[in-house]
């Protein structure tokens, strides 16, 4: 696969073009904003070469007049490693230990407008992303409304998406154990192509929350999500060992599922320190029968007048989906019902990250004669490491992973 | 059906709320010269949008939950 340069190359220019252009005027209050970010995220395995991800961003938003903005973004993955063809047992006779070695690329384009009122807002955006076996459509609108003399702020926000995902072409299988993988997507989205088909996939998400500035050192906020997936949500290229037989067909996960969440988060002004703490607690449900609890905290202080600190903690901990066995259960027992799958993200688990952020924020001395209003340059480290509940779960020679991250932002 | 799970969220997302419309009456209201503090950037539920959205890229890839942090968008609900 080639990594596709022109495109990116060309959006990020526009991008930052565009928002110098319409800077200029009142830049304050609301300025234009430039930033850019590279992430490295680097999971090592004990098998294999693991998956190394880069994701750059470059995002770009400015005001133009009366309380109208724009704002536009492009970002990437450029993913490579090894991955088991075959999800199955790690252990024992029928155990699993070979890797397809693989290197894919996403990229995402976005756009969008804001209209800012003193107490009220709006905002639409349009994301584009693609990959050589992946097709996404996306449609936001937003609303906030500050109440009570801007004690609480509700906010709801509105996703539609329209994703094709390339599939083998299965249409002669008899049941789902005879799906089989796909194996390349050079045809994929090839209007002639017979050997490989188009499924769709319709994503809504409805996000409504509720802030309210309960005093002056503390903020509240509470809210939730609604998500629902129709369409084929497998991996195509995984396939899963299944029954004694050594039968391999697709995965083959259900076509719809529901998810719920509901979260609060508190931020805390601790001044004596320069210092301040976010919590974050998050409950989730969906209709596969998973459920997970997580829960976030941020603790942000200024060590100077212009370097901030930020250490960080989460954990998360969830239940497998109904029909998730690990390997070692699907070749015994065989499928949970007519489903089975080899995504870890659908295995009991529990997930650990710490980690911590140092910025640099540089303002001029005097504002008016300077062309910016503030620089910032960031670095991170975080570690997360996973905790599977079995030896023959999914992924289970991944235990670690790096997350590695550099920003700069211009705000002029 | 409504599972006995989603019922005891509605209805802790329910008493919150009604306990934030009852507050907001009240003298509890945080008036703008007390707001100094608020104002800071450490003091910003979201602060960044880009590293939010950094985030939720590598968490939403290795978790089986999403949502519920106050950002917006449907991601692509792929694996």
């Amino acid at each position: 696969m080639q990594l596709r340069r022109r495109t990116p190359l060309i959006a990020a220019g526009l991008t930052v073009a565009v928002a110098a252009v319409v800077a200029a005027p009142a830049r304050a209050e609301n300025p234009t904003e430039v930033s850019s970010r590279l992430t490295l995220f680097r999971e090592p395995s004990s098998q294999n070469k693991g998956i190394t991800v880069l994701h750059p961003q470059v995002d770009a938003n400015a005001p133009i007049a009366g309380g109208l903005g724009i704002a536009a973004g492009w970002e990437a993955d450029a993913v490579s490693g090894a991955t088991p063809a075959v999800s199955g047992p790690h252990t024992g006779v029928d155990a699993i230990t070979s890797a397809t070695q693989f290197h894919d690329n996403r990229e995402m384009v976005h756009g969008g407008f804001t209209y800012e009122r003193p107490d009220a807002g709006i905002g639409a955006s349009y994301a584009y992303g693609w990959e050589n076996d992946y097709r996404s459509h996306s449609l936001s609108a937003t609303t906030h409304d500050d109440l009570y003399d801007h004690n609480f702020t509700l906010a709801l926000a509105y996703t539609h998406n329209w994703d094709s995902v390339c599939d083998a072409n299965n249409s002669v299988a008899q049941s789902p154990l005879a799906l089989v993988p796909l194996t390349s997507s050079a045809h994929c989205f090839s209007s002639s192509a017979t050997d490989v088909v188009k499924h769709r996939l319709n994503i809504d998400a409805f996000e409504p929350s509720l802030a309210w500035t309960m005093t002056p050192r503390l903020v509240i906020q509470g809210g939730g999500t609604i998500q629902i997936l129709d369409g084929f949500q497998s991996n195509p290229y995984r396939s899963v060992l299944v029954g004694s037989q050594h039968q391999e067909p697709q995965e083959h996960e259900p076509l719809y599922r529901q998810r719920y969440a509901v979260f609060g988060r508190a931020v805390y002004a601790f001044p004596q320190w320069r210092a301040s703490s976010l919590t974050m607690i998050r409950l989730y449900q969906d209709s596969w029968a998973m459920q997970a609890a997580t829960a976030d905290l941020v603790v942000n202080k200024y060590i100077t007048q212009s370097t901030l600190l930020s250490l960080r903690g989460h954990y998360h901990l969830q239940s497998g989906a109904s029909f998730y066995r690990d390997g070692e259960g699907y070749r015994t027992k065989g499928p949970a019902g007519q489903y089975w799958t080899g995504d870890r993200e659908l295995s009991p688990m529990s997930n650990y990250l710490v980690g911590g952020r140092l910025a640099f924020l540089r303002k001029p001395q005097q504002e008016r004669a300077s062309w910016f209003v503030e620089m910032e340059a960031d670095v991170k480290y975080e570690l997360l490491l996973y905790q599977l509940d079995s030896v023959n779960a999914p992924n289970y020679d991944r235990t670690y992973a790096h997350i590695v991250q550099a920003s700069f932002a211009v705000r002029f | 059906m409504r599972s006995p799970f989603i019922s005891k969220l509605v209805l802790v997302f329910a008493v919150a709320l009604s306990a934030c419309g009852g507050c907001a009456a009240s003298k509890w209201t945080v008036k703008p010269h007390q707001r100094e503090l608020l104002a800071d950037r450490i003091m910003q539920l979201d602060a960044d949008g880009q590293e939010r959205a950094a985030e939720e890229h590598i968490l939403s890839n290795r978790e089986g939950a999403v949502g519920g942090t106050g950002t917006s968008g449907g991601g692509c609900g792929c694996n």
